[in-house]
């Protein structure tokens, strides 16, 4: 028998191909006529026994079927809006496309999307707008899942703002994206609109993930907070255009209100969660997916 | 209940999967189980609503850690960055002891997310009970390996399955958790004796026992736990108990998950068969 090593790279490698037969036909996957390729099943037949009621082929399809219904349902979930811009057929596709260049490596299936902005970006079956558009929506959707496991931290209270070393939600995400893709979320459909830069903050609220579209100014002085400054050099470098000492209250005045603004070194808590809500805990389990025979 | 050092001592009853559709019933109604089991994986975060609900889970039940991303059987060695997010969760929880899967699942840092089976020979045992001996020590906490449910056997097995988990546990010094629904699934889409199984298994290494439903297809069965335990599953349980004493049961119903008041339903019935396989146990004792 081939070391351990050799068998577990084969299986693997053949649990990445591409789905095919009537595996497929249970997915959303775009139909596809051919059937597995030879090196399928000639892997089948190396590494799995035949049984009374399957062949070699077939149990090894059991567990490459698992696989792919396991990650497609997973990132699948994860990305509703990009879903609906892209429609069902581009957007399965795109997944399967993902998928092959984008395994998971994390512990968790919530970390599985961690890359599709990048491979949207880069996609060449998509025309560059819908790139641009649809790379920025998969940023916005997966920072809505890092928020969702991030550390969360004692706020702080306004009158310790001037003696604190400030910092930045550990749950707040600042993103800059190259189009108004926040405005997707209240679309049905994509239809190209005016592009201009726009920057958002993604964040955990007591209900959930949400989204807050940020000025210029107000984006670079968070960008700062994030990286911890007292109030003092919070300003110590200009930006331009200068903001209003109205301007700068009331910003602070949101932040707080939102819980973003903590101290360096304040305590980690956690957010009693207020409904019912409760999506995305339990993306792990040890359950095989139902399927057809 | 019976308590040993793969428990760190602790005796458990009957206890139940923690599922997000019965939170709210769990937090409000405050239901009197025993003991609820966790998927590790879903809780090693570093904040937000999954660890708000442990912990106060957490205040008002003993939770036991199952884990599904382990992989022991992983030829590449243990992954320290997992074990170190699972020691972490491992000191909130205070689980007596921690659960995971005898089985393999990722290569070069891809993750399959699956619970892939180990081929059944010396060289796999020995490299899986030494990756158990170093997560263990890391971990500090009693292992439990559970053997999963499997759809297919490799060519050049050298031993059958219950022998590979016994020579495992033995080699690593471990815990077993056995779960009686995948014994019955695999010895379905493997065709062996499930009894056979239950009686080879050692008893005294048992800490937990698993159980659960499946979904029976033409040609095969498949571990999908959203369905009743079944008899046949149910008298392999049995068996178990009248082996290995009353270790902690757990079932697991992921699936179209029924109320949790259906769920606890069926789970308690463990504890009538529990009661004759203690009788059974006793009658062979005394005779």
């Amino acid at each position: 028998m081939k070391p351990l090593e050799e068998i577990q790279r084969e299986f693997f490698a053949a649990l990445q191909m591409p789905l095919r037969g009537t595996s497929r036909k249970s997915t959303e996957l775009p139909p596809c006529s051919e059937g597995h390729s030879p090196e399928f099943l000639a892997r089948a037949e190396e590494l799995m026994k035949p049984g009374e009621n399957l062949s070699s082929a077939e149990r090894l399809e059991l567990y490459h079927r698992q696989y792919w219904f396991r990650v497609l349902d997973s990132v699948a979930d994860d990305f509703p809006v990009l879903r609906r811009m892209a429609g069902e057929e581009t957007f399965w596709d795109l997944l399967e496309g993902y998928l092959q260049a984008f395994p998971s490596e994390s512990y968790t299936l919530r970390h599985l999307g961690r890359a599709m902005a990048k491979f949207v970006a880069g996609c060449e079956e998509l025309d560059p707008t819908r790139r641009r558009w649809f790379s920025a929506v998969a940023e916005l959707e997966y920072a809505a899942m890092e928020t969702f496991e991030a550390a969360g931290r004692e706020p702080l209270p306004p009158e310790r703002i001037a003696s604190e070393v400030l910092e930045l939600q550990p749950h707040v995400r600042l993103i800059e994206v190259p189009v108004p893709a926040d405005l997707c979320y209240t679309w049905k459909t994509f239809e190209p609109y005016e592009e201009e830069a726009t920057r958002v903050a993604v964040w955990r609220g007591a209900k959930g993930a949400h989204m807050q579209r940020l000025g210029p100014v107000e984006f670079v002085l968070l960008g700062r907070l994030k990286e911890g400054r007292s109030l003092e050099e919070l300003f110590a470098e200009p930006v331009e255009p200068e903001p209003t000492p109205e301007e700068v209250q009331q910003w602070f005045a949101d932040w707080q209100s939102r819980g973003w603004i903590t101290a360096r070194g304040s305590e980690v808590i956690e957010l009693v969660p207020q409904d019912d809500d409760w999506s995305g805990v339990d993306k792990m389990g040890s359950q095989a997916r139902a399927m057809e025979d | 209940m019976s308590g040993s050092r793969f428990t760190a001592g602790v005796e458990l009853a009957t206890g139940i999967g923690l599922r997000v559709p019965h939170y709210n019933h769990i937090l409000s109604e405050k239901p009197a189980v025993g003991w609820f089991e966790i998927i590790s994986e879903n809780y090693m975060v570093e904040g937000g609503r999954a660890l708000a609900v442990l912990d106060q889970i957490l205040d008002q039940y003993r939770v036991v850690q199952h884990g599904v991303g382990m992989y022991p059987g992983d030829a590449g060695g243990v992954k320290f960055e997992h074990l170190r997010r699972l020691k972490r969760l491992v000191r909130r929880t205070k689980t007596p002891w921690l659960s995971d899967h005898l089985c393999w699942g990722s290569v070069d840092g891809s993750m399959s997310h699956d619970l892939l089976p180990i081929p059944f020979t010396f060289e796999a045992a020995r490299k899986t009970a030494e990756n158990l001996r170093i997560i263990q020590d890391f971990l500090e906490v009693p292992l439990a390996m559970e053997n999963v449910s499997s759809y297919g056997e490799f060519n050049g097995n050298e031993m059958t399955e219950w022998e590979f988990l016994a020579e495992v546990t033995e080699l690593a010094d471990v815990g077993i958790l056995l779960d009686v629904n995948n014994i019955y699934v695999s010895s379905v889409n493997n065709g062996f004796d499930p009894l056979e199984y239950v009686n080879f298994v050692p008893p005294e290494r048992v800490a937990q026992i698993h159980i659960a439903g499946h979904s029976r297809y033409e040609r095969f069965v498949v571990d999908t736990h959203d369905h009743p335990v079944i008899d046949p599953v149910w008298k392999l349980y049995e068996r178990a108990i009248e082996r290995c004493g009353p270790v902690a049961t757990l079932l697991e119903w992921d699936g179209r998950i029924p109320s949790f008041d259906e769920v606890w339903t069926e789970a308690k019935k463990s504890e009538t068969w529990r009661v004759s396989a203690l009788a059974k146990k006793e009658e062979h004792e005394a005779a």
